[in-house]
Formats: structure tokens, C-alpha cells, sequence
């Protein structure tokens, strides 16, 4: 059983950031219950991958890898009811989590005013694109936009290239783990004081709280480091070199000049080791053009794996690029059980990615699979809110609930 | 002052006692987090100092280890001790250190555990209390536990790298990682979170500690947004070259900078497009929903560009804002120093460093309303707080050689 057994968390969050920090606290064995709105279905479950490409609220592979082991109950908020049932959920809650534009929360008067005052030792957490306040706080917000706002894409690129995107919305779960950080502090107090409150996360800001090598230069020398590829200063060669096969990549770094000469060796030119265009560190950088064709020919006749095993022999640092397929069938994360695979009701067994950490005595583990929509609506009104059958009989015939 | 309810000079974390033993990001970044919510928390370096204090950036570009503005950004609200591991008597005194803390975060290789005749489950064992946390590229099990690894080849293993780079036209460019040492710092936040969960795990345990294993592999994997489920619910490896499905979602360059347009939803083009004025190409069947911008997405680029192009970044951004268009600036880091919403936020705090100056920093990731994130002190010159942390557990500096550094 996970450390947080007998936390509970009201869950009113959704797309991706939201749902990310309380997946954080769901793997620690917090009763996750994700609150969705009879109106609005989480934006993940309407998106793909469906098995066999047949869409459907229960069959999204993106809302299944990040509400592993959480409840869901459906509640109409748009009713005085419906919102009465989710400030009964969050006064006997531990967390209340959301995610929603600026001002949703307190429309639904399900602000943290209301809250508070149900429930004092809650903490509350928003996530939002740039926080509670701030002449910009009412701007709209969408992951793949975080990564450019925040200053990371003007400074990811290739040399000379225009500025560009890192491959996934790095501000929702980047956002989401410090908020679960966040929560867990507050928690902390709380377990010391009494003291419930709130947290205002700005994903933006959250962001570039991991971009000190571009803003402290800025701060100290008045301008941003230029965009530089998979190069590094420090380094040579550093990159992500072509390997044999359709889109076969190998990532590799040379830490310094010993490695150098252990890495010639490797690569059966030993000659290059006491070449004077690559002996030092200097030198690989001013020629690292050169350095690179070179590489590249030696990486391109042989595969990923090959050129892994060759270096790390020598302890130098390779590994391949994985592609989700890689990730998937990889032996070594399979190994340290890395994978989750439990019945879905109407996926069936998929092999989904699991929790990231291990824990030697309170072990974490994902003990149901995401939820169905509503699946737990008779367990939260029953067991949690003490209602009767004959109320939540009434309260789903009239659609309060569902 | 005014006369609003008092605020907590002390974080959320205060009372709480880490040391941390490491190199680089991912464990610094894990106690960082800990430390500016209030733990105590004591860095462990080497004679020579971290890693990060040779890497920089540094000003006017000149190496000097008290004026890199990663080290001093990551190592903040800490005090800093020097020891060198691989000399018995100084691994003695870090015993006693975590004799009298609560928490161990490390990223050390297991290699260097075994050099010292030790291993993470027999260092857990020697302090039972104490939640010792272990950060490891691969694990600390399975067939790669023991391979080398730096930010850049996690950023490959963790499969973020092969979703980025290239595109149409330039399928030869080689998968692009995240500017900076993102590996590390996800490692480092995942670690932290962990870490508190054990934290709560010693109520359950009768107050013993456990030992943590973070894998930053796994944390990287663990971020693959959609894309890793296309294999699993699909058999389809999800790539970084081809078309996206749903346009416009890409960069466009501004009379004065960069801006990214982002329109996903229907009633966002059709606010974008009235913005423009409405231009006649916009209504080009090949241009009617999401799908198809798209699939003709060589097509409208150019009409989009010509008329950007024009535009300023800021006009363009508020403009599309005032219509709940989520446009973004690229934001340069100048525009972040000069940002009035950030400024209002107080996003920026400052700190005089003893040798740096006066210098920003990155500031709060979150906001507490009732225990504050704050930047109480510098971060340490090396081997500043030696001989104070160790006299408090009892230990004569003078008798730990390499930690004088003389």
C-alpha cells in the first residue's frame, strides 16, 4: 500500500497538467476521485489512440495512461445540487484539484472562498497557463503554447534554424509533477498545523524554473544563449547521430579528453586520439563539423544497439533514441516492472507505463486501471457521501448524476 | 506593513532535515525544491566542487566556480559542505550527518557505492530512520542499471528525443532535444515527490525511513503526452517527421520576432480569420476545418506568412487573446525579464551572492498562500558551512583533511 493510503482528493481537473499531478498522488495510494461534468468530458477521452481506431469516452489510450488508478464520478455542476454534492465530496477531502480557465471554479461556486470554509485543513491547488492573478491571468492557455511562452522554444533549435517545439506540451507535465510537489509540502504543514491553503501554480513560471542556463545567462550577460542543436559547450562530440536502418538514431556524449581517446579506440581509429584536430576539448569544438561527419560514418553502419553495447563497454555514454514502440518492447523496463498491465472493461489488457519511482517498505503500485466514466458515482454517494439507494436512485433518474 | 493577516517567515518544509550528496542537476534540483519551502538542507561536494560550477553560464563567458549561474540558481536556501567519499574518515562524517537528518537525495552512481564497499539497500539499512532517496539514469536494477548516461541520451531513452526535429522537407535532421538539462531536472522533481511520499510513508512506519529509487528514464517515459499509447492501443510508432493532423499549431515570424499560432478548435480559426480581416483565401474549401488546414497545411503557411509577417508579435498575441485565441510569443529571454505580468507575479527574485553580486533568479514555481517559497541565502561558496554543520554534529573539521581544502 502506497505511503498516502487515506488521503483523499477531489479531482476536478482535466486535459492533461491537472490529471498529471493527481496521477503523481494516486501512485503514492491517495484515493484519487476525478470529478467530470456531465457537460464536459475530460478533452483526453475524446482524443485518440482507440483501439481498432474506434472512438469512445472509455477507449482513449492518452486518458488511460494518466488516470491509472483513479475514481470517476459524474455530476451535473450545472445544477444546485449537482455542486452541492461536490462540496460534500471536498469537506471530507484532503485536496481539491483544478485546472479549469480563470474564474470557472468560483462560477461554479466551487471557489476556494467556499471551500476553505467547508473544509479548513484543505489545501487547494490550481494549475493553470499563468496563474491566479496578473495583468494576463484571464489569457487563454493551451499546452502546445506553454513551451514557446515560456522562453524554452527560443532556445531549443538547431543552429541557425528558426526556434522550435520539444515534442510533447512540456509546461502540463513539467506543471504537474511540481504541482504534486506542491501539494505534498502543503500537506506536510498541514500534518504539523491544522493548516489548509491554497497553491497558485503558473505553468509558465513552473516552466521556467527549469530553464536557469537560458535566464541566468540573459540576467548576467544581457543575452540568451544561441540556439545550438544537441550540442553542447562542455562536450564533443554530443549528439544524436543517424545509425543504420529507417529512422535509427543514437544518442552519444564524450565527457572530456580521456574519453576522446577511449572512444577512437572504440570506433577502431585509435589514430584519432593524437589527431590535433580532435585531441582536446578546444580543438573537437572548433572542428566539430569534421568531428560529427565522422561520427555519423561510423554510426550510420551499424545499428543503434550495436554502438550502444561497443561504447558503454568503454564507459562512454550511448543509448538509442527510443520510439514509443521501443519504450514498449523494451526488456530492460519490463525487467524493473516498469509496465502496467490490468483488464480495462473495454480496452482489455494494454500495456501501459507505470510509476516512475520504488519504494522498499510502503511499495507503490497501480492497483486499478483508469476509469470508466462514472464507474465509481455509486461508491462516492454511498460509502463516502452516506447517501441512501433510494436518493441516489432519484439523483441519477433525474440526471444529477450519472 | 500592512495590517493583513501575518505571514510565516517559515516555508511549508521547515523542521525538515536533507543532505544532499551528488553531481549535477537531478539531485540538487530535488533538494532545491525541498529547500525554498523551508528544509534545511546541506549539499555535499567534492574538493573540487560540483560539476555545475564549471559549466556555467558564467558572466562575460569567463569560467570562475562561485559565478556560475546554474550552480548558484539549483543551490540557494542551502548551506555547503565539503567532503571527499572516498576517504573512510570523511564517509564517517557523512554518517553522522544522516545520523542527524531525515533525508538523503542522491544521484551518486552505484559504481561509487561499490567502491566504497557499499550499495544503496546497505546504506538504507545502516540508517533506518532516514528516507534515502537514490537517483539513478536506468534504476538501480535491469540490464542497463550500470550503463553511462548523461542528459542527453536519457532525453533518448526516455523517448522524448525521437518525437522532436526534422519535419517536412528536412527528414534528414536528427532528432532535437529540449534546450538545457531537462533529463535532470524531471529526475530531480519526480525525486522530490517521491521523497515527500516517504516522508508520509514513516507515519505507517513506525517512524523508519525506506529507501526511494527514482529512475529518470522512467520519469522521462512517463511524459510521452498521446504518443506512447499509439503503440499499445494501435501497433503505430508515433514520429516526429510527416504533417501534423491539425493545423495552424506551428511558428511564424513577426515584423519584430516569433509567434505561435494555436488554433485547435473550430471557433478559434474562425476568430483568427476574422482578425485577418477575412481574406478570400481563408474560405478555400481546402481550409474548412482543422483536418484539412492540416493535410493542405504547405498551402496556407504561405497565405499565413505573407500576412504575419506584417504584423508585431505583442499586437498580434493581445489581439488574439482578446478573442480567446490561444496565440503564445516566443518568448525571448529578454521578453521574460521585462514581462509586466511576471513582474506583477514578483516571478523574479533577487539575492547578493558574496562573489556574484547582485543577481536574479528564476523565482517561485508555485505560490503558497499561507508558508511562502522564498530565497533565503545565496548558495554556498565551496565549503563555506564545513566547519559549522560538522562542529553541530560533533566533528572537528580540522580532523576531515580534504575538507579544508588545504
Amino acid at each position: 500500500m502506497g505511503p498516502l493510503a487515506g488521503i483523499r482528493v477531489a479531482d476536478f481537473t482535466w486535459v492533461w497538467a491537472g490529471p498529471h499531478a493527481t496521477l503523481q498522488l494516486a501512485h503514492l495510494g491517495a484515493e484519487v476521485i476525478r470529478v467530470e461534468a456531465l457537460q464536459r468530458p475530460c478533452v483526453t477521452r475524446l482524443l485518440p489512440p482507440w483501439p481498432d481506431g474506434i472512438p469512445g469516452a472509455n477507449r482513449s489510450g492518452y486518458f488511460n495512461q494518466f488516470n491509472q488508478g483513479k475514481r470517476s464520478i459524474v455530476l451535473d455542476l450545472k445544477t444546485p445540487e449537482g455542486v452541492d454534492l461536490a462540496r460534500r465530496l471536498v469537506a471530507c477531502s484532503d485536496v481539491a484539484a483544478e485546472n479549469f480557465a480563470a474564474g470557472v471554479m468560483d462560477r461554479l461556486g466551487l471557489g476556494w472562498e467556499v471551500l476553505r470554509a467547508l473544509n479548513p485543513r484543505l489545501v487547494m491547488i490550481a494549475l493553470s497557463g499563468y496563474g491566479a492573478y496578473g495583468p494576463e491571468h484571464e489569457f487563454v492557455s493551451y499546452g502546445p503554447a506553454q513551451v514557446p511562452l515560456s522562453g524554452m522554444s527560443s532556445l531549443t533549435g538547431y543552429r541557425g534554424w528558426p526556434p522550435m517545439h520539444v515534442g510533447i506540451s512540456y509546461g502540463d507535465p513539467n506543471g504537474g509533477i511540481h504541482g504534486a510537489f506542491a501539494v505534498l509540502a502543503a500537506l506536510w504543514h498541514r500534518e504539523r498545523t491544522g493548516e489548509g491553503q491554497y497553491i497558485d501554480l503558473s505553468q509558465w513560471e513552473t516552466t521556467m524554473a527549469v530553464l536557469p542556463e537560458g535566464i541566468m545567462d540573459a540576467v548576467m550577460n544581457g543575452v540568451a544563449p544561441e540556439r545550438n542543436g544537441n550540442r553542447d559547450r562542455w562536450m564533443a562530440p554530443h549528439g544524436i547521430f543517424r545509425a543504420a536502418g529507417d529512422e535509427r538514431w543514437i544518442a552519444l556524449a564524450v565527457r572530456d579528453d580521456d574519453e576522446w581517446r577511449r572512444f577512437a579506440a572504440a570506433i577502431g581509429a585509435p589514430e584519432l586520439a593524437g589527431d590535433a584536430r580532435f585531441a582536446t576539448l578546444a580543438a573537437r569544438k572548433a572542428n566539430e563539423d569534421a568531428l560529427e561527419d565522422l561520427v555519423t560514418a561510423w554510426t550510420a553502419a551499424r545499428s543503434p544497439d550495436e554502438t550502444t553495447a561497443l561504447l558503454q563497454r568503454v564507459g562512454i555514454a550511448a543509448f538509442p533514441a527510443l520510439s514509443n514502440r521501443d519504450i514498449c518492447e523494451d526488456a530492460h523496463l519490463r525487467e524493473r516492472g516498469f509496465f502496467v498491465e490490468l483488464e480495462h472493461p473495454e480496452v482489455g489488457v494494454r500495456r501501459h507505463l507505470g510509476i516512475p519511482w520504488r519504494m522498499s517498505e510502503t511499495p507503490c503500485a497501480v492497483e486499478r486501471p483508469a476509469p470508466c466514466v462514472g464507474e465509481a458515482t455509486d461508491y462516492v454517494l454511498g460509502e463516502i457521501l452516506g447517501l441512501d439507494t433510494a436518493t441516489c436512485d432519484d439523483l441519477r433518474a433525474r440526471g444529477i448524476v450519472a | 506593513m500592512t495590517a493583513a493577516a501575518p505571514t510565516p517567515e517559515r516555508g511549508a518544509l521547515a523542521g525538515l532535515r536533507v543532505v544532499e550528496c551528488g553531481d549535477g542537476v537531478a539531485a540538487a534540483y530535488a533538494a532545491k525544491l525541498l529547500a525554498d519551502l523551508g528544509a534545511a538542507v546541506v549539499k555535499v561536494e567534492p574538493p573540487g566542487g560540483d560539476s555545475t560550477r564549471r559549466r556555467g553560464p558564467f558572466p562575460g563567458g569567463e569560467p570562475h566556480p562561485e559565478r556560475s549561474g546554474l550552480f548558484l540558481y539549483l543551490n540557494a536556501n542551502k548551506r555547503g559542505v565539503v567532503l571527499d567519499l572516498d576517504r573512510e574518515p570523511d564517509r564517517a562524517v557523512l554518517a553522522r550527518l544522516l545520523g542527524e537528518s531525515d533525508v538523503l537525495v542522491s544521484d551518486l552512481p552505484a559504481a561509487r557505492l561499490d567502491a566504497w564497499k557499499l550499495s544503496w539497500p546497505e546504506l538504507h539499512a545502516r540508517h533506518p530512520a532516514l528516507v534515502t532517496t537514490a537517483i539513478a539514469p536506468f534504476g538501480l536494477s535491469g540490464p542497463h542499471a550500470a550503463f553511462e548516461a548523461t542528459d542527453l541520451t536519457l532525453w533518448a531513452a526516455g523517448g522524448i528525443a525521437y518525437l522532436n526535429g526534422g519535419g517536412p522537407g528536412t527528414d534528414d535532421m536528427p532528432p532535437l532535444k529540449a534546450f538545457g538539462q531537462q533529463a535532470g531536472f524531471q529526475g530531480g522533481a519526480h525525486a522530490a515527490v517521491a521523497t515527500m511520499g516517504a516522508l508520509f510513508g514513516r507515519a505507517r512506519l513506525a517512524g523508519a525511513g525506506q529507501l526511494v529509487e527514482v529512475s529518470i528514464q522512467e520519469c522521462l517515459a512517463s511524459i510521452l503526452e498521446l504518443t506512447y499509447a499509439y503503440w499499445p492501443y494501435m501497433g503505430l510508432v508515433a514520429s516526429r517527421l510527416g504533417h501534423k493532423p491539425i493545423q495552424p499549431l506551428d511558428f511564424f515570424e513577426c515584423r519584430d520576432g516569433w509567434i505561435y499560432l494555436c488554433c485547435i478548435e473550430e471557433h478559434q480559426w474562425r476568430q483568427f480569420v476574422d482578425l485577418m480581416g477575412s481574406p478570400e483565401w481563408a474560405e478555400m474549401d481546402l481550409f474548412r476545418d482543422r483536418l484539412s488546414r492540416g493535410a493542405n497545411w504547405d498551402a496556407l503557411k504561405i497565405f499565413l506568412q505573407e500576412w504575419v509577417r506584417e504584423q508585431s508579435v505583442r499586437d498580434l498575441y493581445e489581439a488574439a487573446q482578446a478573442r480567446r485565441v490561444p496565440f503564445a510569443p516566443v518568448s525571448t529571454m529578454g521578453d521574460l525579464l521585462r514581462s509586466e505580468h511576471l513582474a506583477a507575479r514578483g516571478f523574479f527574485a533577487e539575492l547578493v551572492h558574496p562573489v556574484a553580486g547582485r543577481v536574479r533568479y528564476p523565482g517561485a514555481p508555485y505560490q503558497f498562500r499561507r508558508t511562502p517559497w522564498a530565497l533565503r541565502t545565496p548558495a554556498p561558496l565551496l565549503g563555506e558551512h564545513t566547519a559549522e554543520v560538522l562542529a553541530a554534529v560533533g566533528v572537528d573539521a580540522r580532523s576531515v583533511t580534504a575538507a579544508t581544502g588545504h
